[in-house]
């Protein structure tokens, strides 16, 4: 760290970069649900919208882990909530052990 | 002549707003001024009906409450100017704030060129250690430019070299350098510091003019404003000042102070302590320097000279360092539109060869630069007039800090004596800092306890200002918030955490439902996870891998947020260096 000379203070740009950011984890676990609920909607309804003889072959191996999932409108609301419930634990798992590592740190 | 009272010595704009704030407050002020008029450097002269500035002095400020005094004070008659004033340099006139496209027409492409070749070498290879103004300058704008635009006129102004000047000069002055203040207006908006390099406030007849409202409101308000009046001694008893003796045009006497405010130069007022002060005190007062100025008036029988309020003067062929036209400041400076006064500005130091020269020497040199420069009237002079002014710009030079810290840590044994404005505190303020630190020491006498020092030094200064604290000091915390560096460390360790636990709970979930486990999808992942099965053990292998890859991305990701935001921060201090540069020299 750089201090002024005259005043010991920090210079602005240590300032600026003086602080360690915490991560709030519920937002955090949120954010992620969000992104995991959604992108789980988006890619069953491409390929229930894009058709053909077999719908997500690919897509349907989810329902191994999301029992009930199924690639159909209706089997994209299951597999957001379940990709929200995964995606919201992550992201706090995440945020919390961040959190605790970088307070450990300080 | 025995009396009780607040005295004030010197009645520049300082003296004069610790007199308003005094009277306001029911404060009986006398001020002590040598001169026949208030004002000190910023008073306005006349002759023979033309009336001009000492310097030119801009009314504006950041100050919402020094902003409203002057507006009560004037009214109408305290009105906005667009700016216009330019640097002469090479036999050109440069747009002055700088223009980008002016500035390369006037200086060619091949200079243009190797300004900027210059100003990368200096970003890329930068002085390590910024110890004079020439090292601060060089690193910010190049040799170069430093070399066009900055060496030429600022040895005019401080007589020395650039090498000479401690670089926390530049770094006083030039506020808009400030990193935090730069972060903030990028990110909330600067609006009102822009708005004021365009325009200006200037009352109808000069400074003069509010200066003369002030002592009309001293007086009015019971205080008592003696003109042409000298201290001539302060007696103290080591730890309070005890009597201000006086001499006047017409009398001499002696007032017992309650409080003493002194804006005379820091070296006087030292000098005029009784008993005297020690040795040391006044041989660091002995080193304190200030810088003269010298304004030769010519009255020219031409209706338009130039449109320009002043004009910089960057030849080094001539001596003038500034030329004022102050008919382009108010019209109401000359008493005939038909003619145009301009005050050709000299600087230079007490008793050296340019303020030894008689007045018929200066009038001689001054029109003879003007033809030099080809300004037009050179044989339509029709008067002229001198005006010396000692003590103008407090010298930074290797020494002053320590000087200064020896004769402030000494008066400050004086629990009733406070020294204000610029010359007083050696400071260099402009007329809003000065008579900020005037009213704080007029404050400090009714019980308030106000760090005069504090003003003008830019953290500290802008607390003081209720709109500038709202738009920098407030957001200071919360820009150190947004701007705070994400531990890779720890980001690292939770993404390869939550990664490896994902797989190895995928693995488990497949092996716990049964069935043709072996078969399972998940098994693909053994193309990237070497040794990776659907087994038990195979999930913890599966972790290791996922932990690993995790923590690369989770470290990569917060190096690269540190990064980005770093590379924002830098591009935003460059910008506002580069913004500094537009209106360098205002700050003089």
């Amino acid at each position: 760290m750089k201090n002024d000379e005259n005043t010991g203070q920090l210079v602005p740009e240590e300032k600026l970069f003086s602080g360690v950011l915490l991560l709030n984890a519920k937002v955090v676990g949120l954010a992620l649900g969000i992104i995991f609920g959604l992108g789980i909607f988006v890619a069953t309804n491409w390929l229930v919208i894009k058709g053909g003889p077999r719908v997500g072959p690919h897509l349907i191996l989810l329902s191994q882990y999301f029992i009930g999932y199924k690639v159909t409108f209706l089997g994209s609301l299951v597999g957001a909530a379940y990709g929200f419930a995964l995606g919201t634990i992550c992201g706090s798992l995440m945020g919390w052990i961040y959190n605790r590592i970088a307070a450990f740190r300080q | 002549m025995d009396e009780t009272s607040i005295v004030i010595i010197g009645a520049g704009p300082a003296g004069l707003a610790a007199g308003y704030e005094l009277v306001s407050r029911d404060k009986r002020a006398i001020i002590i001024e040598r001169d026949g008029v208030v004002g000190g450097i910023a008073r306005t002269e006349s002759y023979k009906g033309f009336s001009f500035d000492i310097g030119g002095h801009r009314f504006f400020t950041q100050n919402t409450l020094i902003n409203q005094i002057w507006e009560e004070m004037l009214g109408e008659d305290f009105f906005r100017v667009d700016r216009l004033s330019r640097i002469f340099y090479r036999g050109k006139f440069f747009n002055y704030p700088l223009r980008p496209v002016n500035a390369f027409f006037n200086l060619g492409l091949l200079e243009s060129f190797l300004i900027l070749i210059s100003y990368f070498r200096a970003r890329l290879l930068p002085h390590p250690e910024e110890n004079s103004f020439e090292d601060w300058v060089t690193n910010r704008f190049g040799e170069r430019l430093y070399r066009t635009f900055f060496k030429t006129y600022t040895e005019k102004v401080w007589g020395i070299p650039c090498g000479d000047i401690k670089a926390d000069w530049a770094a006083q002055r030039i506020k808009g350098l400030s990193l935090l203040v730069a972060v903030s207006n990028a990110l909330f908006g600067g609006q009102q510091a822009k708005s004021l390099i365009g325009k200006f406030s200037y009352p109808k007849l000069g400074p003069g003019m509010m200066w003369n409202r002030f002592m009309e409101h001293i007086v009015s308000g019971g205080g008592a404003v003696m003109l042409n009046s000298e201290v001539s001694a302060l007696q103290h008893n080591y730890s309070r000042i005890t009597a201000v003796s006086f001499t006047g045009s017409s009398t001499s006497g002696q007032f017992i102070p309650e409080y003493c405010i002194s804006s005379i130069p820091i070296p006087r007022l030292v000098k005029l302590l009784e008993p005297q002060a020690p040795a040391e005190i006044l041989a660091a007062a002995d080193k304190l320097s200030y810088r003269a100025f010298i304004i030769v008036i010519l009255i020219v029988d031409i209706a338009e000279l130039f449109p320009d309020q002043w004009l910089y003067v960057h030849s080094p062929a001539v001596r003038v360092g500034r030329i004022q036209n102050f008919k382009n400041w108010s019209r109401f400076m000359v008493p005939d539109l038909s003619k145009t006064s301009i005050g050709m500005e000299y600087f230079c130091n007490e008793n050296d060869q340019t303020w030894k020269m008689t007045d018929a020497e200066l009038v001689e040199m001054a029109t003879r630069e003007m033809t030099e420069l080809a300004l037009g009237g050179e044989n339509k002079v029709i008067d002229s007039y001198v005006v010396r002014q000692p003590n103008a710009y407090p010298v930074y030079d290797s020494d002053y800090k320590e000087n200064l810290g020896k004769i402030r840590e000494y008066l400050e044994n004086f629990s009733n004596l406070q020294t204000i404005g610029r010359s007083g505190m050696h400071r260099y303020n402009n007329m809003d800092h000065s008579m900020q630190t005037g009213i704080l020491a007029a404050r400090n006498c009714c019980g308030e306890t106000h760090d005069l020092w504090a003003v003008n030094d830019e953290k500290s200064y802008l607390e003081e200002d209720r709109s500038a604290r709202e738009r920098v000091i407030v957001p200071e915390r919360v820009l150190i918030r947004v701007f705070a560096r994400m531990d890779k460390l720890a980001f690292a360790v939770a993404v390869g955490t939550v990664c490896g636990l994902l797989v190895l709970s995928a693995t488990l979930w497949i092996i716990s439902r049964g069935g043709d486990v072996l078969n399972s999808h998940l098994r693909l992942l053994g193309q990237y996870f070497i040794g990776y099965t659907v087994t038990v053990k195979g999930g913890f292998i599966a972790f290791a891998y996922s932990f690993f890859w995790g923590f690369l991305f989770g470290w990569l990701f917060a190096y690269l947020r540190n990064l980005f935001l770093a590379v924002y921060i830098y591009r935003i201090k460059r910008k506002a260096e580069l913004m500094s540069l537009k209106d360098f020299f205002d700050n003089f």
